[in-house]
């Protein structure tokens, strides 16, 4: 009887992250998280307004290459109205870390001028299933997720910016006219998350 | 020349190599080189064929830990993306993806790809109409590595290949990486290997996942189970291949689905992997169905390790019935489609009567229905009907059984494979034959006393038995598309349109068992024996007409020789079936000769198997598994081509 328990036990453990609702459609898993400036973010203060989620990582070639070229930055631009919000989930043990004061400066250097959250525990990367660095998500403004996946459809960033498929942009013009994003869901790439 | 001068030439030969990465000559660029890794570009010819295919390679060497990645790089990553130039000569090369291995990532990712070396075979097919730049004054070089000692008769050409390459290789930390990689390719007649990188090739090949067709004895079942209750599960068997600690399930990428990790079960006949799948939208309702492409690695039959692969279009099913066993609920359809399919293929099946040995199978009867006793035309054409109506029914029941073992199936797909195309030959001839007189099986010959006389039941339902195989020959469009609707659908389905198309074929005789009266339309000679045998006669030469289109057909699917061969073997099949009616004889020499004739038709069959020119098919894209650098130039080493 124990032994059955605990197994029910691990066994919903075991399951808790498939519940989390990543998947288009289900309520964005919640977060309170500091920014690199120190500012603390919640989602459930963002009730109401269309939210962009960016896994991000400036030691990531893939995360760094859009903000040479300035995907997101001017993304965030042109959509004013969106709250942009990146993420780095970077774990404090990995090479790839770096302190708030020195992402938020290396982001200021960079043009990044919206807030990017630190998730020093990955627990809100988990919560997301967040994959790769950049991966993104479109939170509506009912608070479900309405875009999960990639930036655009050029991975290596071979075609010039104007013939790329901006996933995200088009998410987010669809959701500006009351539609769902068409895809909603497409396969991230990137590097790892370094969790 | 002394030893140090020569050290010297040779160090200032590298280092001009080094300071100037230029297009190098023959079967390999050069080594493109960062960090953690190089790449080259290779193609297995010295000297390619100017037309048809034609096998290059991106060979990657990686430091260690490092990975390049699979068409579906995992959790992360990307795969290497190539485009190649001039576009006009090498067309769309297609990259192909060798067995990939899983590499677990922090954070319970993982990664799906390649580690230390890897070659991505590619696969050109160099267009006849664009002729490459003449060559300068080819060097002599070539022919002192080794190679085979025979020169090219004609100045090769010089193809400039240009490769875009974009990839990213991992550790756990990513760089990408982006070379343009060149290569001087001369082309001409003859095509001859490079014995260093078709050898690379060669096992790069070998290295790709195999079809489930290619492999004897080994099949696979897989199932999507979308039990509401929990994760949609899907069920990957293999059967007939010994499973390992190291076997491994590797999925491509789903629009609907994304898959979690598998967990195995190895079993005595093979292994069993399942996998949860996670809706990617929580409130779509799943497809019907849904493309599952995968490959299984490290298997091994008979003594050989190979990894499987296979791609399918498999239905979601609501229960516990997978849709391997057929019972599985239908998902709701569009009833206009379906209506609208069945009623092509009834229009298709309808017109098939108009193909050659068809129409003439179709003409003899109606004669000699005609000829008959009024009052039994009623029965001969519902004993014909019936014949094509249960012929239909095998013919799905085959369709079903080759979509199943993940052959190619589909209404022309059968035209796709030489074994059945010669069968059909065979077919048409002895149709033919039959209707020239001279092969009396019980169809519509005539009888003992040369007239047309009452001909049995039995006869009229062989007739319709062989007007559906007979039609199988003639890919008509209305077909396509219900059949490759149906198979997606599933058993019941393929079976209710091949019976709508067989309907189609005998709409001819449906309508005679209906209104009888309608033959009185056809003329009758006024004597038996009058001016009927030489229609039946003439209407052999269609039969003989609709033959030679299917040995048309087959001439692109079996060597020059093959063709020659399986022709010569109809020939002699009709001429012992001349023989047997012309000379009638012993009973033992009749029956020598019909048993001579049985093993000629066996000939041809076995004649369209063994000088085919592609290997036998398998699901996805059909590969060889052998390199050739040209059709009439099998790789030392590789299997026989031509």
């Amino acid at each position: 009887m124990r032994r059955t328990l605990l197994s029910l036990a691990i066994l919903s453990l075991a399951a808790a992250p498939v519940f989390a609702g990543n998947a288009v459609g289900d309520t964005a898993p919640a977060f309170k998280l500091t920014a690199m400036d120190g500012k603390t973010w919640s989602l459930a203060d963002l009730k109401g307004k269309t939210v962009v989620l960016e896994w991000a990582n400036p030691n990531c070639p893939v995360s760094a290459r859009h903000t040479r070229e300035k995907t997101m930055i001017e993304l965030s631009k042109q959509y004013g109205e969106v709250v942009w919000l990146g993420v780095n989930s970077t774990n404090p043990n990995s090479g790839d870390y770096m302190k708030p004061a020195d992402e938020l400066a290396w982001n200021q250097k960079n043009g990044i001028n919206y807030a990017v959250l630190a998730d020093p525990t990955g627990a809100t990367g988990h919560a997301y299933d967040a994959k790769t660095t950049p991966h993104m998500f479109i939170i509506d403004k009912n608070g479900k997720i309405a875009y999960n996946g990639a930036i655009d459809d050029d991975p290596p960033g071979r075609k010039p910016k104007a013939e790329r498929v901006g996933y995200v942009g088009h998410g987010l013009d669809a959701q500006k006219a009351g539609k769902s994003p068409d895809p909603a869901s497409t396969h991230p790439y990137g590097c790892s998350v370094k969790y | 020349m002394t030893a140090p001068r020569i050290v010297l030439i040779a160090a200032a030969a590298s280092l001009t190599l080094l300071a100037a990465p230029r297009a190098s000559r023959g079967a390999a660029s050069a080594w493109s080189v960062n960090d953690p890794s190089q790449v080259r570009l290779i193609t297995a010819a010295k000297v390619a064929p100017t037309t048809g295919e034609m096998w290059m390679g991106l060979q990657f060497r990686l430091k260690p830990g490092w990975h390049v990645y699979w068409k579906n790089s995992g959790d992360a990553g990307y795969p290497p993306a190539v485009t190649f130039q001039p576009e006009d000569v090498l067309g769309k090369p297609e990259i192909q993806w060798p067995a990939p291995q899983r590499f677990d990532l922090p954070g319970g990712l993982v990664a799906f790809g390649y580690e230390k070396e890897v070659i991505y075979p590619i696969r050109a097919r160099l267009q006849p109409a664009a002729a490459p730049t003449p060559a300068p004054t080819p060097s002599p070089t070539p022919a002192a590595q080794g190679a085979p000692s025979t020169q090219p008769n004609t100045l090769p050409n010089l193809l400039k290949i240009t490769a875009d390459l974009d990839y990213l290789v991992c550790q756990v930390d990513c760089i990408p990486f982006r070379y343009t990689l060149t290569l001087d390719q001369p082309v001409g007649i003859p095509a001859l290997p490079d014995p260093e990188t078709s050898g690379l090739l060669q096992s790069a090949l070998e290295r790709l996942p195999k079809g489930v067709g290619e492999m004897a004895g080994v099949t696979t079942e897989v199932a999507l189970d979308a039990n509401p209750s929990a994760l949609p599960d899907l069920e990957i068997r293999v059967r007939g291949a010994r499973a390992d600690a190291k076997t491994d399930l590797f999925l491509e990428t789903n629009d609907a689905l994304e898959a979690g990790r598998p967990r195995m079960k190895v079993v005595s006949d093979g292994v069993v992997f399942h996998v949860a799948m996670k809706p990617k939208e929580a409130n779509k309702p799943l497809p019907a169905h849904t493309p599952i492409a995968w490959t299984v690695t490290h298997l091994e039959a008979k003594g050989h390790p190979f990894s499987l692969e296979a791609r399918r279009d498999v239905e979601v099913s609501g229960g516990v019935a997978g849709p391997a066993t057929g019972s599985s609920p239908q998902p709701p359809a569009s009833r206009e489609r379906l209506a609208r399919l069945l009623l092509s293929a009834f229009l298709g099946g309808a017109l098939l009567n108009l193909m050659p040995p068809v129409l003439a199978l179709l003409l003899a009867e109606l004669f000699v229905l005609r000829a008959g006793e009024r009052g039994k035309v009623r029965e001969g054409a519902a004993a014909a009907a019936t014949g094509i109506v249960g012929s239909a029914w095998l013919v799905a029941l085959l369709a079903v059984a080759a979509h199943r073992a993940g052959l190619p199936a589909g209404w022309g797909a059968q035209l796709q494979e030489p074994v059945l195309v010669a069968f059909l030959a065979v077919l048409s001839a002895l149709v033919a034959l039959n209707l020239w007189g001279v092969v009396e099986v019980p169809l519509v010959s005539p009888d003992s006393a040369g007239s047309i006389g009452t001909s049995g039941t039995g006869r009229h339902l062989l007739a319709g038995l062989v007007a559906m195989p007979l039609a199988l020959a003639w890919p008509v469009p209305q077909l396509r598309e219900p059949v490759s609707y149906a198979l997606g659908r599933g058993p019941a389905t393929v079976t209710a349109v091949f019976a709508v198309a067989g309907f189609g074929l005998a709409l001819p005789y449906l309508l005679l068992a209906v209104v009888p009266a309608l033959l009185r339309a056809f003329p009758i000679p006024a004597s038996a024996g009058g001016w009927l045998p030489r229609v039946r006669e003439g209407l052999g030469f269609l039969a003989g007409a609709g033959a030679f289109w299917v040995l048309y057909a087959l001439s692109h699917q079996v060597s020059a020789e093959g063709i020659a061969f399986i022709e010569l073997t109809l020939l002699a099949m009709s001429l012992l079936a001349w023989l047997r009616h012309r000379e009638g004889g012993g009973r033992t020499f009749r029956a020598v000769l019909a048993v001579g004739l049985l093993a000629c038709a066996a000939g041809a069959l076995w004649l369209a198997d063994h000088n085919r020119l592609a290997p036998r098919a398998w699901p996805a894209a059909p590969l060889p598994t052998t390199l050739t650098t040209g059709p009439n130039n099998p790789i030392p080493g590789g299997k026989k081509n031509a």
